[in-house]
């Protein structure tokens, strides 16, 4: 390797790397829903945290659910960063397997505010009605 | 005066000073995420602190710098969605370093820190001109009314602490609520016409970010350049205590100034995140 060649891979390589994180960032924002905040992308402070989404589950609290069962609490932590159609479809399954029920339906909304009126709504986001398949 | 040129022989070796402090926060952070995947972690973090102990003068290779990028990257394997932004950074300046230790060309190095410092700024400011959220002024008029900016000095204001409580239970009480009947609360303003200056603050925000991304790729060694630069470090601070993220934004200038006083600052404002970190005060 010429040595123009390897100062140009030294000075501008680990750049390049933090480029192609960021393409990749831009990538799952815009097919997997993630959220700006995580996966090296620097959209932390963009919009309200996905912390404070809210999983809706109809008859059922969010907050029993987690209590006392770690993967419960994973797995809707990773469906408030990424709600996109498969992390649903997991946690749908997940859900009824621990809780024993036929079906289930599983809503994701986020906080939308207006700075105009001073409003707090919710908004969906995604949304699964799973129902169990008995072979 | 004796201190003063004590403290000036050490910043006159500024990137051997910039990499000890990022040593430094290297060794925090690694010690707060190795609570995570600690049983993996153990035999690398012990060898290299054997290494680093008994032969760091005398093998060439940085066994050190190995052993923490060695861990960074087994963290964003394994969690590369979950960790914060600022992990990436982390791990793209301890790989300059390392890879400094073997080419020892701080031009080399100084470019890498200076198109990486360009790259998270750029990426910040073309983030936030793609959020609705952020340009409208909702996002900041949202955190502002629950509290959650300028924090330190909400303590000073009981007025404005009594509004963000009040907005907070508003909205526990809402969250108890099904969300598809389509009930919505009004917030509480903390201070008059919010709405329009939390727009201009995401407007000042975005500018300063750009003009400081411009100049550090324009004229990396400025003094301006490195005001304007600590102007926003600072100012982030004061807004919100990122000091992870911030100290690595102060060690990143220290790599790159020129000016023995701003060098100083820098190391003050890196010190300052790092005892925060520590003490848990701010965000690791």
């Amino acid at each position: 390797m010429s040595n123009t060649i390897k100062v140009l891979l030294l000075k501008y390589g680990i750049p390049s790397l933090a480029v192609i994180v960021i393409a990749v960032q831009f990538f799952f924002v815009n097919t997997q829903s993630l959220n700006k905040w995580k996966g090296g992308g620097y959209g932390m402070y963009t919009g309200i945290h996905y912390y404070y989404n809210q999983i809706y589950i109809p008859g059922m609290s969010v907050d029993s659910l987690i209590a006392n069962n770690n993967e419960m609490e994973r797995i809707f932590k990773h469906l408030k960063l990424m709600p996109n159609d498969d992390n649903l479809m997991s946690a749908a399954e997940f859900l009824v397997k621990t809780t024993h029920k036929d079906s289930i339906h599983i809503q994701i909304w986020k906080p939308s505010v207006n700075s105009k009126h001073g409003v707090y709504s919710r908004a969906l986001v995604n949304e699964i009605y799973y129902k169990k398949t008995s072979l | 005066m004796i201190y003063w040129i004590g403290i000036k022989e050490k910043l006159n070796n500024h990137i051997e000073l910039a990499s000890q402090l990022l040593l430094l926060v290297l060794g925090i952070y690694i010690s707060i995420m190795s609570e995570k995947y600690g049983i993996w972690k153990t035999p690398v973090l012990f060898l290299g602190l054997f290494y680093w102990f008994f032969f760091r003068h005398k093998i060439k290779h940085p066994i050190i710098w190995m052993a923490f990028s060695a861990l960074l990257l087994f963290d964003l394997y394994l969690m590369y969605l979950r960790v914060a932004n600022h992990h990436f950074v982390l791990t793209f300046m301890t790989l300059s370093v390392l890879c400094y230790r073997y080419h020892k060309r701080s031009d080399i190095l100084l470019k890498n820190i200076q198109i990486l410092l360009v790259i998270v700024i750029l990426a910040s400011v073309l983030q936030k001109l793609i959020s609705n959220q952020f340009i409208s002024g909702n996002f900041y008029y949202y955190m502002l009314n629950r509290g959650f900016l300028f924090d330190p000095f909400l303590g000073f204001f009981p007025e404005i602490s009594e509004v963000t409580k009040s907005n907070t239970e508003s909205l526990i009480a809402l969250q108890a609520t099904d969300p598809n009947i389509g009930e919505s609360i009004v917030l509480k303003d903390v201070f008059p016409n919010l709405g329009v200056i939390s727009q201009v603050f995401a407007m000042l925000t975005i500018a300063m970010e750009f003009i400081v991304a411009i100049a550090i790729l324009w004229k990396p060694k400025s003094t301006w350049t490195h005001l304007l630069f600590i102007m926003l470090i600072i100012g982030i601070l004061c807004t919100r205590l990122e000091t992870g993220f911030m100290a690595l934004l102060a060690i990143s200038g220290l790599f790159l100034c020129n000016n023995i006083k701003l060098r100083l600052l820098y190391v003050i404002i890196a010190m300052f995140c790092v005892v925060l970190v520590v003490t848990k005060l701010g965000y690791h």
